[in-house]
């Protein structure tokens, strides 16, 4: 499903993925692990095609295409999802708005019909229920006054919404107390444990990872992926450090 | 209109206007061209119509209920534009305990050329009135409104320029007794260049104005917004909340006075004059002053200018919005802060549907 190769990028000239290579098939799920600043965030946003991240090397291929051809919302609508480390605020515009003129214009350029304002407010309580956020939530403006993990939640509402088939999720656990984590790490299982749905989950912690099981680990030290194997790598990360495998 | 004499730009409440195709415009004859449809809003409670084409009343298509027409009793003031205006026009005079009136609206079509009209509001102690004035067309529309509030009276005036070209100059002058209250909301959402001249005098005792809107310009549009509000007794209230869009190479300004006379302790004042640049090339000068000569006084004033949140639209973007709809969606949510303040929804739904259709049309156009 996704297939990167040999990824070079740089942030204002400075290289920060350095020859990054990365395959995901559908049915996986994938942690990517690291330690600060070894760019992990990066990895998401270069996938996201935010603007400022620039390819100097490399191929990346979504479902075969080439994904860094295409603009963000391009991305989104075949089927990409970023949940950011930071959610973004934005006044003024309410959940269900946004959200709703996201799901349609995925839905248009897909060539499909929209759905309409009842369908689509049945979805969003549906999601949101299953999420523990209540539609007063979803009526505020995106993210505005939103605790951390309100905001964590939000972005796996959006998730369940938007029904990607890849999603790369950029520590959604920090932030998130015990309680919030279980919730938010079934909301993963149900909505992308699915034959032909993956997910790139960034993450510092274990906790996660014993709710949403990954199938294979990855260390992602200084721009490179330097060493992967399966979820037993994640419980040797956490025993020994990164000092030993990264060096 | 062989005797148009116009304000020069070395006048410093003039300097950000361009009033050079005026006088080409006031040479022309009027076209008759009606537009394909009158944006009548459908309300809960309808009041007078009237229909103004070319500065002269369409009786047929008028219904004036209250609102009376004819001379209008108004001494002819200094205003650069607003002295224009001659002496034919519309009153809306309500006496004290005048039962409430359904929403009143007029409709001003310029097919062309140069007209200007007087108007004149009186509302008589506790007389409640709630207005909306539409323009469209393409000409030269000139209006001169002097409006008295006596006590306890409100007036919410709304106004939405959706002129496609031509010019739109708006003079009004505006005093407001005690415990009276004045709203006016403008929303510049047309192809014209537009000027607003305004002073608002608090001159009884805890009067409350708010005047504001929002300006939306490109290609080379002007939109110049030139406003004092006088407190002239204490206990006074007054918002000036504009919200400026510039895109192209359009320039949006917004010059906002807030005097407190000597004996206006209290006084309550605030502005907020923000900008937003959709392009490098554009422009917004936002000018906010305070003048004040009373101690016990709380006046907040903040001025902006910025360009759309980048990290919002990477947001909006990989959510899988496309760039010129992410783009709309911010600028309407900036722009509702000035528009949301209209009282009625109905004339707020209207209003907000303008101003995202001037947005949607950009949004093809890029
Ligand atoms: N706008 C920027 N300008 C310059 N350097 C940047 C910029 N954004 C990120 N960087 C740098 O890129 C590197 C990688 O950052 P990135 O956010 O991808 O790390 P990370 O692996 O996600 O770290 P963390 O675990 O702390 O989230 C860091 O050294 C960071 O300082
Ligand atoms: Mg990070």
């Amino acid at each position: 499903m996704l297939k990167i190769d040999n990824l070079h990028a740089t942030i204002a000239d400075k290289p920060i993925l350095k020859g990054l290579d990365l395959s995901v098939n559908a049915g996986e799920i994938h942690a990517i692990m690291g330690p600060n600043g070894a760019g992990k965030s990066t990895l998401g946003y270069v996938l996201g095609g935010r603007a400022g991240y620039e390819v100097t090397e490399g191929a990346v291929t979504f479902d075969g295409k080439d994904l860094l051809d295409m603009g963000a919302d391009e991305r989104a609508a075949a089927g990409l999802f970023l949940g950011f480390q930071y959610p973004v605020e934005i006044p003024g515009v309410s959940n269900v708005q946004f959200l709703r003129t996201a799901l349609n214009a995925q839905r248009r350029a897909r060539g499909d019909e929209e759905m309409s304002a009842g369908d689509f407010l049945r979805l969003s309580r549906a999601q949101a229920d299953a999420l523990g956020m209540s539609m007063d939530m979803m009526k505020r403006p995106v993210n505005v006054g939103f605790s951390g993990g309100e905001k964590k939640r939000n972005e796996m509402v959006q998730m369940g919404i938007l029904d990607p088939k890849l999603a790369i999720l950029d520590e959604t656990d920090s932030g998130l107390d015990i309680d919030a984590l279980r919730v938010v790490g079934d909301g993963i299982n149900r909505i992308m444990r699915k034959p032909d749905k993956a997910v790139l989950l960034i993450t510092h912690y274990q906790r996660l990872l014993e709710i949403v099981e990954p199938d294979f680990v990855h260390v992602l030290a200084a721009g490179r992926i330097v060493r992967s194997g399966g979820a037993e790598l994640a419980l040797e990360l956490e025993r020994e450090g990164y000092g030993a495998i990264a060096a | 209109m062989s005797l148009l004499e116009l304000p020069s730009n070395r006048e410093e409440r003039w300097r950000w206007s361009d009033l050079s195709a005026l006088p080409e415009i006031a040479a022309r004859a009027p076209s008759g061209q009606m537009p394909e449809r009158l944006p009548w809003l459908d309300c809960a409670t309808p009041g007078p119509r009237l229909l103004f084409v070319d500065g002269r009343l369409v009786a047929d298509a008028s219904e004036p209920g209250d609102v009376a027409l004819g001379t209008v009793e108004a001494p002819v003031g200094e205003d650069a534009l607003g002295r224009l205006v001659g002496s034919e026009g519309w009153t809306l005079r309500l006496g004290s305990g005048h039962a409430p009136l359904g929403l009143v609206q007029v409709i001003h079509v310029s097919t062309g050329a140069a007209d200007h009209l007087p108007a004149r509001i009186e509302l008589d102690v506790d007389a409640q009135a709630s207005i909306v004035e539409t323009f469209l067309g393409d000409g030269w529309t000139n209006r001169l409104t002097r409006i008295t509030l006596f006590k306890g009276a409100r007036l919410m005036l709304s106004r939405r320029i959706l002129t496609a070209s031509g010019y739109v100059s708006l003079s009004d002058r505006v005093a407001v007794g005690e415990g009276a209250s004045f709203v006016l909301t403008t929303l510049a959402g047309g192809g014209a260049d537009t000027r607003f001249d305004g002073e608002v005098h608090l001159a009884g005792n805890a009067g409350f104005a708010e005047v504001g809107g929002a300006l939306l310009a490109r290609g080379r549009q002007r939109h110049d917004a030139n406003l004092v509000i006088r407190h002239e007794q204490p206990n006074g209230q007054s918002r000036q909340v504009w919200r400026s869009v510039a895109d192209d190479q359009a320039t949006c300004s917004v010059a906002a006075r807030v005097e407190v006379a000597r004996g206006a302790q209290k006084t309550d004042g605030e502005q907020s004059l923000k900008g937003l640049l959709l392009s490098r090339t554009a422009t917004i000068n936002a000018k906010p002053e305070l003048e004040i000569f009373a101690d016990d006084v709380k006046c907040a004033h903040g001025a902006t200018v910025g360009e759309l949140n980048r990290d919002a639209l990477f947001y909006l973007a990989s959510r899988g919005i496309a760039p010129a709809e992410a783009k709309a969606l911010l600028t309407a949510s900036f722009v509702a802060d000035a528009i949301e303040r209209i009282g009625e929804e109905d004339v707020r739904t209207a209003f907000l549907d303008d101003a995202n259709a001037w947005l949607a049309h950009g949004g093809a156009q890029s």
